[in-house]
């Protein structure tokens, strides 16, 4: 009989195991940036390019060596308005540390509403506007406010989903800012040292 | 219940329980089967459309009070020549929130029922007329929302002379 229940429980285990790893491995084979899926603490935040309401064209990797604090949001979202104007006293209070707060809108709406609703709150930091593409590459984002922290190296070391008291946010943060930077190692490349040399020369006449 | 299966039933829930995060939950809203819904040429009838919001979300009501916030809407189209004449949703209830303890949100949650009057034309033939169309809400729970979903609702309608 108690073989059985661990003939059972190893079944159920495997079975588990099996259907997580076709699901990764489906998604794997379409291609494209690696997406979250399960745990994200410790995986590298996928890198994303977005247009922000000013028209910028703004790339996550851009802010690599600085702490990022990725929020997703979107106009309709109660508890959203409830931690913007969180962020926006803690970008004053850490960005001199390197804290980059990065919204994510990820309404169906005109960015013009958007930037509105962004002004009203007194939003002090990018607002960028969402696509299916980056929820989906962030584990398919659909509650919000859902929130990744992102260190320097560009590492998620925490995430939130739904609304968290504002010392939580802050211990996130602080755990974000408290990585150390490690440049990314560049390949030597012949191309670039040949020309080297050159460059200082005309420099130098 | 045998002891191996009482085993699989706990290692399934832990399963379960353990592969669901809050982000994971899809807030539902379902609406009960319409029975036969009679009308007579050149009347009205009212017929009362009744949902079921999952275990605890609740949805914004028609009226909610911010702009920002969408409200629940039920669209019908019906078959030519039958109209809709009016539809009457229910009054929401006034909640606060932990995620917004000052602030009163106008939401329906658990059951509610939406009253639509249908009105046959005198002169429309006898027969069965489908209605269709759908309601758009948008979910909350304690400390997350969802983006805005509809849900078809159909039904038929039986015109007599």
């Amino acid at each position: 009989m108690k073989r059985n229940a661990v003939v059972f429980v190893m079944l159920v285990v495997v079975i588990t195991g099996m259907l997580a790893v076709g699901k990764y491995l489906d998604r794997s084979r379409k291609g494209g940036p690696v997406k979250l899926i399960g745990d994200v603490h410790n995986v590298p935040a996928p890198d994303f390019e977005l247009p922000s309401l000013d028209g910028r064209k703004v790339k996550l990797s851009d802010f690599r060596g600085r702490a990022v604090l990725l929020n997703f949001w979107a106009t309709w979202c109660s508890p959203c308005k409830i931690e913007m104007p969180w962020f926006v006293d803690l970008q004053k209070q850490y960005g001199k540390d390197g804290l980059v707060v990065l919204g994510v809108a990820m309404d169906d709406t005109d960015a013009s509403k958007i930037a509105e609703f962004a002004h009203d709150l007194g939003v002090n930091y990018p607002v960028l506007l969402g696509t299916d593409q980056v929820s989906d590459d962030y584990g398919d984002v659909r509650a919000l406010p859902t929130t990744f922290y992102i260190d320097r190296n560009g590492t998620i070391v925490a995430k939130a989903v739904g609304l968290l008291g504002r010392q939580e946010i802050e211990d996130d943060i602080k755990k974000a800012l408290n990585a150390s930077y490690k440049p990314p190692v560049t390949q030597p490349n012949r191309t670039a040292t040949a020309v080297q040399p050159k460059r200082s020369k005309e420099a130098t006449q | 219940m045998t002891r191996p299966a009482l085993y699989l039933i706990a290692t399934l829930l832990t399963c379960t329980i353990w592969a669901q995060s809050p982000g994971d939950r899809v807030p539902s809203v379902t609406m009960a089967p319409v029975g036969n819904v009679q009308l007579r040429a050149g009347g009205t009838a009212e017929l009362i459309l009744d949902f079921r919001i999952g275990t605890d979300f609740h949805i914004n009501s028609n009226k909610p009070k911010a702009d920002y916030l969408i409200p629940t809407v039920l669209k019908l189209t019906p078959s030519e020549p039958v109209t809709i004449a009016e539809v009457k949703y229910p009054a929401g209830e006034d909640m606060s929130f932990a995620f917004s303890p000052n602030e009163k949100l106008s939401v329906y949650s658990g059951d509610f029922s939406i009253n639509a009057v249908l009105k046959a034309p005198a002169g429309t033939a006898a027969g069965t007329y489908a209605i269709k169309g759908e309601l758009r809400f948008q979910a909350c729970d304690r400390s997350a929302c969802y983006p805005p979903r509809s849900i078809p609702v159909q039904f038929q309608v039986d015109v007599k002379k």
